[in-house]
Formats: C-alpha cells, sequence, structure tokens
C-alpha cells in the first residue's frame, strides 16, 4: 500500500529522531479521530543484539513508543487537535497488554484512536497488529508541555 | 435513572479511577486528594463514555469536588436532553 506520509515526512513531523524513530510510514488517516501507522522490524537494528542475545525478542517498551509516536503523529496531522509546535510530548500514564512477541520480519500495524484531548493533555488507545493478530494494546495519557 | 443512581455511579467511577474509595463530597480533588491532570483526562474520558457527553476543557475548572463534578455532568446532560441517560 502507498503510504499516506513517507518515512522523510515522518521525520519531519516527529520531534525524535533515529535512533529514536519508530514509525517507517504513516498509512491511514482521519483527522481527529484515528491513525494508522507502520514499522517493519529488522534483524540489524540497534537494540536488537542485547534484546535477548541468544533469543530475540523485539522490546515491548518500544512497541509502546510506537504508539506514542502515532499520537503525535494523529495530533500533528488533526486541524481539530491544536498542538503548539514547539510542545514535548511527555509520556505519563500508560496502560498495556503485550499479547504475542514481536521478532525480525515481522511489520507492525499501528493503530491509533483519539479518546480525549485538551491543551496540555490526551488520551488515545492504540493498538499494534502483526498479520492481523493483535500484539500489543495500550491506553496511553501524555503530557504536552510547550517549550519555551 | 435518577439523582441518587447518578451519584452512586460516579462516585465509583472517580474512586476506581483515583484510587480512593474514601473520599467526602466536598474534597478537592487536587490538594486534598492528590488528584492530578492526568487522572482527570482519565475520568473525563470515561465520563464521556459512560454518558455519552461531550465535557469541554472549559468545563474543568468548575469539576473540582465530587460535588462539583456531579453538578456539571447533570447540567451536560440535561442541556443535551438526557437527563435518563447512562448505559
Amino acid at each position: 500500500m502507498k503510504p499516506l506520509y513517507t518515512y522523510d515526512e515522518v521525520r519531519q513531523l516527529l520531534p525524535q529522531s533515529y535512533p529514536f524513530l519508530f514509525i517507517d510510514v504513516v498509512e491511514a488517516l482521519v483527522p481527529g479521530e484515528r491513525i494508522i501507522c507502520r514499522k517493519n522490524i529488522t534483524g540489524n537494528e540497534w537494540m536488537i543484539p542485547g534484546h535477548f542475545p541468544d533469543k530475540t525478542i523485539y522490546p515491548g517498551v518500544l512497541l509502546i513508543e510506537s504508539m506514542a509516536q502515532s499520537a503525535i503523529l494523529l495530533g500533528k496531522l488533526s486541524p481539530s487537535i491544536h498542538i503548539d509546535d514547539t510542545a514535548s510530548f511527555l509520556l505519563t500514564a500508560v496502560k498495556s497488554r503485550f499479547v504475542n512477541p514481536v521478532v525480525p520480519g515481522d511489520q507492525l500495524r499501528i493503530e491509533c484512536v483519539s479518546i480525549k484531548w485538551f491543551s496540555a493533555q490526551g488520551m488515545v488507545e492504540a493498538t499494534i497488529r502483526v498479520r492481523d493478530e493483535t500484539v500489543a494494546k495500550a491506553e496511553l495519557i501524555f503530557s504536552m508541555a510547550r517549550n519555551t | 435513572m435518577n439523582q441518587e443512581q447518578l451519584i452512586n455511579e460516579l462516585r465509583v467511577i472517580i474512586a476506581e479511577t483515583i484510587e480512593i474509595d474514601d473520599f467526602t463530597d466536598d474534597e478537592n480533588f487536587i490538594s486534598d486528594l492528590g488528584v492530578d491532570s492526568m487522572m482527570i483526562i482519565e475520568i473525563v474520558a470515561r465520563l464521556e463514555k459512560k454518558y455519552r457527553i461531550d465535557i469541554e476543557e472549559s468545563y474543568l475548572h468548575q469539576m473540582t469536588t465530587f460535588n462539583q463534578l456531579v453538578a456539571t455532568v447533570k447540567e451536560i446532560m440535561e442541556s443535551n436532553g438526557q437527563v435518563g441517560g447512562g448505559r
């Protein structure tokens, strides 16, 4: 599927940069409501040798980061969600479940659904699927702090 | 749903979210109960989902105690014509 936003466009939108970018492309977007992003997992990513040396499992904490970055993209690409261009995003609460392990070769489909946005906080629900099977889901709350 | 049922439901939602069962109707969520802005957005999201209402950010200043929260939710439900709302 041709991406709605390419990797280079995602890089421009997200405040993070390599080695902390965990979205490859945006596949679909309903502004203000939901976004679907994609990330391919490969065996030569920086964290793989350490997690774990004898059996590779993509870290769950980085699945959460993919969800959080999807939420940032949803916010930034939604005119109805007014996000300050200079805002820093701080994850403040996560309720998560990891259902299946993720390994190199998997393609993550990260769907993030808007629950509530205030001027300085946001709340979303996110689900990551691999081959249509849920591997992780979470409810994320984050604050948006204006950089002065 | 009558007012007593609404109050009971709201008390359960708040207690579950802030993880405090023992609070009075007039204790301040922030200064007395340690509720932070992240819990407040979670409370608002749960109220919106349960009662199918929209709670704008401008209402937050009038939801600082349980009594105020009940009055605000009731006001929004009444303005939506859903006095007997909830599911």
